[in-house]
């Protein structure tokens, strides 16, 4: 084999790792922007609830726990993010280093094993790949992780939601607004709580 | 195929030209690489693109020992010139590569780390292979604006990069120019739109002029020997250059 365009199309399995990253970082804006909204949304609730005075006591401290929820959350998808861009830098080294390894090995295939120094080449080539591919594993294990401590602050997140429409029961004249806030309040989570389920199943690297 | 052919041996001293290749797709540039070997050291003219790396190895592993390679020597910065460069240091990473030093900070994009780059300073410098001393010669804005042509004094070979080019139809696969007027023709429209500085020009017509060389090799097209080599000098001295047609 001696035709170049052969080795133009040398298959770049990171492709689909960067492909991959794409997708997470889309879900980590979509939670971010959520919960820039809920933030907005216990801010109105707040001053809705002092509106309504006594009788909504109890809604007001739910909603500046959901406030408090939404400032945590926003720490929590910041801190996913840091990690996704950090492992831009680990697959497009995994990419180059595969990209590498593949042309040279069809170089050796073209020249023969008995060429000196190929083995030595091909030996540190698959060191190389080898460590940056355990960097992502380890970066995609911290991810997941990152991602479960996220769901169990979503769950909490919830139960606040719900107990907030239970108070918004008892909000006397002020009850059907209560209701639409903590209806939307519930929506919302219940929208993080789907993006966060994609996001548990992505893989920086294959299992 | 590309092959490596032998065009100069004296003892353990070759240059060896890996020239012209039939099977490369038309889209992308045909290029010649050539290797200089002095006894137990080798080095790589211009080691070309990521593309045609499988194509160059196996050529220059089928005539001479990889490990032995020393060093490369860059031209210029041209993607068909470098763009192999981390292939080469994938396969020998403690390969040198000689530059000019205006594209140091440029080739590391193609691979490398500081310690890969020995710039090269505009007047030029010497590059020892061995026993051997090699002369990077300037040939700025030939067509680059940091660009080397590497002269061998001993085997009377000049690399010249891209000066003396042509971009032959695929049938002209001659390792030699055999026809000077013919080959001529396929290196006039070249020259004229890649060399942009006249005064650049005349001042390395004038330079090699007064150097001893049997052939000139350049990095596209077939190699000028013999009386050809001035024939080339003073057609080159008389064109006009940095022209869009014409």
């Amino acid at each position: 084999m001696n035709a170049p365009d052969r080795n133009l199309h040398v298959k770049a399995p990171g492709v689909s790792e960067l492909a991959r990253i794409v997708r997470v970082n889309e879900e980590i804006k979509a939670i971010v922007s959520t919960a820039f909204r809920i933030n907005l949304m216990a801010l109105n609730a707040i001053f809705l609830a002092k509106r309504a005075g006594n009788a909504a006591l109890g809604f007001g401290v739910l909603s500046n726990e959901l406030r408090r929820f939404a400032q945590e959350l926003t720490r929590h998808m910041a801190t996913l993010r840091d990690m996704t861009s950090g492992s831009v830098g680990s697959v497009t080294g995994v990419v180059q280093q595969q990209r590498t390894s593949a042309i040279l090995a069809a170089a050796i295939r073209l020249s023969g094993d008995g060429v000196p120094g190929v083995r030595e080449a091909r030996r540190r080539g698959a060191t190389r790949l080898a460590e940056q591919q355990a960097c992502l594993r380890s970066l995609d294990l911290r991810l997941r992780s990152a991602v479960e401590e996220t769901q169990q602050l979503v769950e909490l997140g919830g139960v606040l939601a719900r107990s907030a429409k239970i108070e918004a029961a008892y909000g006397g004249t002020f009850s059907p607004a209560l209701m639409q806030v903590s209806t939307d309040f519930a929506e919302v989570i219940a929208q993080i709580k789907r993006s966060l389920e994609i996001l548990g199943k992505e893989r920086l690297v294959k299992d | 195929m590309k092959q490596a052919h032998c065009i100069y041996q004296e003892d353990d001293h070759r240059w060896l030209a890996i020239a012209r290749d039939a099977t490369k797709p038309g889209y992308i540039i045909d290029t010649n690489e050539y290797v200089v070997v002095n006894g137990d050291e080798a080095l790589l003219c211009d080691p070309g693109g990521i593309e045609i790396f499988p194509a160059v190895f196996s050529a220059l592993s089928a005539e001479c020992d990889p490990t032995r390679l020393a060093g490369i020597f860059s031209s210029h910065q041209d993607p068909d010139i470098i763009s192999s460069l981390a292939l080469w240091l994938e396969f020998k990473p403690d390969l040198k590569c000689y530059t000019s030093w205006l594209w140091q900070s440029f080739l590391p994009h193609f691979g490398g780390q500081d310690s890969t780059f020995i710039p090269i300073p505009d007047p030029g410098m010497t590059i020892r292979l061995g026993g051997l001393e090699l002369q990077a010669i300037p040939a700025h804005y030939l067509h680059s604006s940091g660009n080397f042509h590497l002269y061998d004094p001993k085997a009377k070979i000049l690399f010249s990069g891209d000066v003396g080019a042509a971009l032959l139809p695929a049938d002209h696969n001659g390792l030699y120019v055999e026809d000077f007027s013919r080959h001529i023709r396929h290196a006039e429209a070249f020259h004229k739109r890649w060399m942009g500085s006249d005064r650049a020009k005349r001042d390395w017509c004038e330079r090699v002029s007064r150097m001893e060389i049997d052939m000139l090799v350049p990095q596209h097209g077939a190699i000028y020997q013999g009386a050809d080599v001035q024939r080339f000098i003073n057609w080159f001295a008389a064109l006009e250059v940095g022209v869009l047609r014409g």
